[in-house]
């Protein structure tokens, strides 16, 4: 489902369900003034309603850029359809990904760019920051700071299972927002290696992140856009991986 | 060295023979290794932990036990699809394949299982209990297990394992308890150096070629800072225990992990290397985060 974050940023796609509830795939499409970029390039299960998607969005320009916070296929297996459709297209995957293989391979391999974190980057005449992930399922995943909407792109991060009644609803239109229990259902799912980590540590690691930058938009892509109230859904979340660890501790890791 | 190569550069897979029942197949790079890897150990944050700066190669393997029934541990990537698929022939012959296993979802772990499978429509996929949608990984029907769970191939037992390291969420190891041979998918990796010649040797046979117990040492811990970068947020003695009594539970006779070269013999000599190797490991991405 098309829905606006904010005028120049868009989320796409759709949820598949569970035993653990609904989880969204989303893809985020920046407009940026008729040169689009997109964060993640969903899923193929999702890949003719995408692209119907894509199309209605894009309204007849051309994306310059796909980055991905990873390359697990719901984050990168829409990209053939995308490849094929804006053959083009740049990539951007972090340097820890060895492109020739970690990658379906649809696209040269001069079209896919890996970036060291801490890079801020102009690309498509908007400024980036690329970094590490604090949350990640995969080693080479990235976060993305979009220094002009400060919307933050956290891939898995940040991710929750939502009800059934709830699809595409961003944060704000649900009354008291998106609880610990969905976080921790989603991460004790995700992050398994939570059962090793020592809350304190990674907590104040993800608080540095927050104090570092000026986060006003959450989008993680299994879940809706996070619009208001940070500050509360990142201490929820840090409620969630002190409560997984713990759980470890006391049930034996 | 009795090894069959298909292809070239980033599309070659090798097929080597360990046993008579258990066979290995891997890509890595060889004479491409530079276009990669040239940084290997001098990218790192801190290149003074290690004993050398060797331009080493990455391997992505899978593996075949034959008996009664036949089983696949991961696939490989797509871009050595059509080799994979020639390996497969080669090492299984007439036999049929029963079972994909597939240790986590990361396409050079799973990226051919739905292409294998057309190939060879009686197999099962084999993943995790736990996870979710696994259509979104291209895994739909997977016969899902969780550790102690076995799957009997007539001589050989397959013993699922609780992989006490992943790099991806849903990530499992293997063991199979009549050999010894355990899968350790991302854990516990050797590097080896193409311009030694190294490319598909088991590590005995590396070491005649000047591969040392130190370089060991520094294969796993640099493999576990990328692979596992919140180590950095784990306690280094719960971690060291880990490893040490894994090491005391199972019997491991052939140690095969997806980015190293096998280790055939002798296996308790890098084996008693972990524990170190792994504190080493923390103490890297400890100091990489700060």
């Amino acid at each position: 489902m098309i829905r606006n974050v904010t005028e120049d940023l868009v989320q796409l796609g759709a949820c598949v369900e569970g035993d653990h509830g609904h989880e969204a795939v989303r893809v985020y499409v920046l407009l940026n003034n008729g040169r689009p970029i997109l964060i993640d390039c969903g899923s193929h299960l999702h890949r003719y309603s995408l692209m119907q998607e894509l199309e209605e969005v894009l309204d007849g320009s051309t994306p310059e850029y796909v980055f991905l916070t990873h390359t697990e296929l719901p984050h990168s297996g829409n990209l053939p359809q995308i490849a094929s459709r804006w053959p083009d297209i740049k990539v951007m995957v972090s340097h820890i990904m060895t492109r020739y293989i970690e990658i379906v391979p649809v696209l040269p391999l001069a079209q896919i760019t890996t970036v060291f974190p801490d890079t801020t980057l102009e690309l498509a005449g908007r400024k980036f920051l690329f970094l590490s992930a604090l949350l990640k399922d995969q080693p080479s995943t990235h976060w993305i700071y979009d220094i002009k909407t400060r919307a933050l792109f956290t891939g898995d991060g940040f991710g929750y299972y939502h009800a059934a009644d709830k699809c595409d609803q961003f944060a704000d239109e649900i009354a008291g927002g998106i609880r610990e229990e969905q976080f921790r259902a989603y991460q004790v799912n995700v992050f398994r290696h939570m059962r090793w980590v020592i809350p304190e540590k990674f907590n104040a690691d993800l608080d540095k992140v927050f104090q570092r930058l000026d986060v006003s938009i959450l989008a993680p892509t299994h879940g809706d856009a996070i619009r208001t109230e940070i500050p509360v859904h990142l201490a929820r979340v840090k409620q969630a991986v002190t409560k997984i660890s713990n759980d470890f501790r006391h049930g034996g890791r | 060295m009795n090894v069959t190569v298909f292809g070239e550069g980033i599309e070659r897979v090798a097929v080597r023979e360990i046993t008579p029942s258990i066979t290995w197949i891997t890509h890595c790079l060889g004479d491409q290794v530079t276009d990669y890897y040239a940084d290997f150990f001098a990218g790192m944050e801190n290149p003074e932990e290690f004993v050398s700066n060797r331009v080493v190669d990455y391997p992505y393997s899978a593996f075949i036990i034959k008996d009664d029934k036949s089983i696949l541990f991961d696939t490989i990537a797509p871009r050595q699809r059509a080799n994979v698929l020639k390996a497969l022939e080669l090492a299984l012959g007439d036999r049929s394949l029963d079972y994909i296993w597939i240790s986590h979802v990361e396409l050079p772990h799973g990226g051919n299982a739905a292409a294998i499978q057309k190939q060879y429509p009686d197999a099962r996929l084999v993943t995790m209990r736990g996870g979710d949608h696994y259509g979104l990984h291209g895994l739909d029907d997977a016969l899902l297990v969780a550790p102690g769970d076995v799957i009997e191939l007539g001589q050989h037992t397959i013993e699922m394992v609780d992989a006490l390291f992943g790099d991806h969420g849903l990530t499992q190891w293997a063991y199979e308890r009549t050999t010894g041979f355990f899968y350790s998918a991302d854990w516990g990796h050797n590097l080896h150096e193409p311009s030694r010649g190294q490319c598909f040797m088991f590590v005995d046979e590396m070491e005649a070629t000047g591969y040392t117990r130190e370089q060991f040492v520094d294969d796993v811990k640099v493999n576990a800072r990328i692979q596992f970068p919140w180590l950095a947020w784990t306690d280094v003695d719960e971690i060291a225990a880990a490893v040490e009594k894994f090491l005391q539970q199972y019997d491991i006779r052939i140690f095969a992990p997806s980015h190293g070269n096998v280790i055939r013999k002798d296996p308790q000599k890098y084996l008693k290397l972990f524990p170190e190797a792994m504190r080493q490991a923390v103490a890297l991405a400890a100091r990489a985060a700060r």
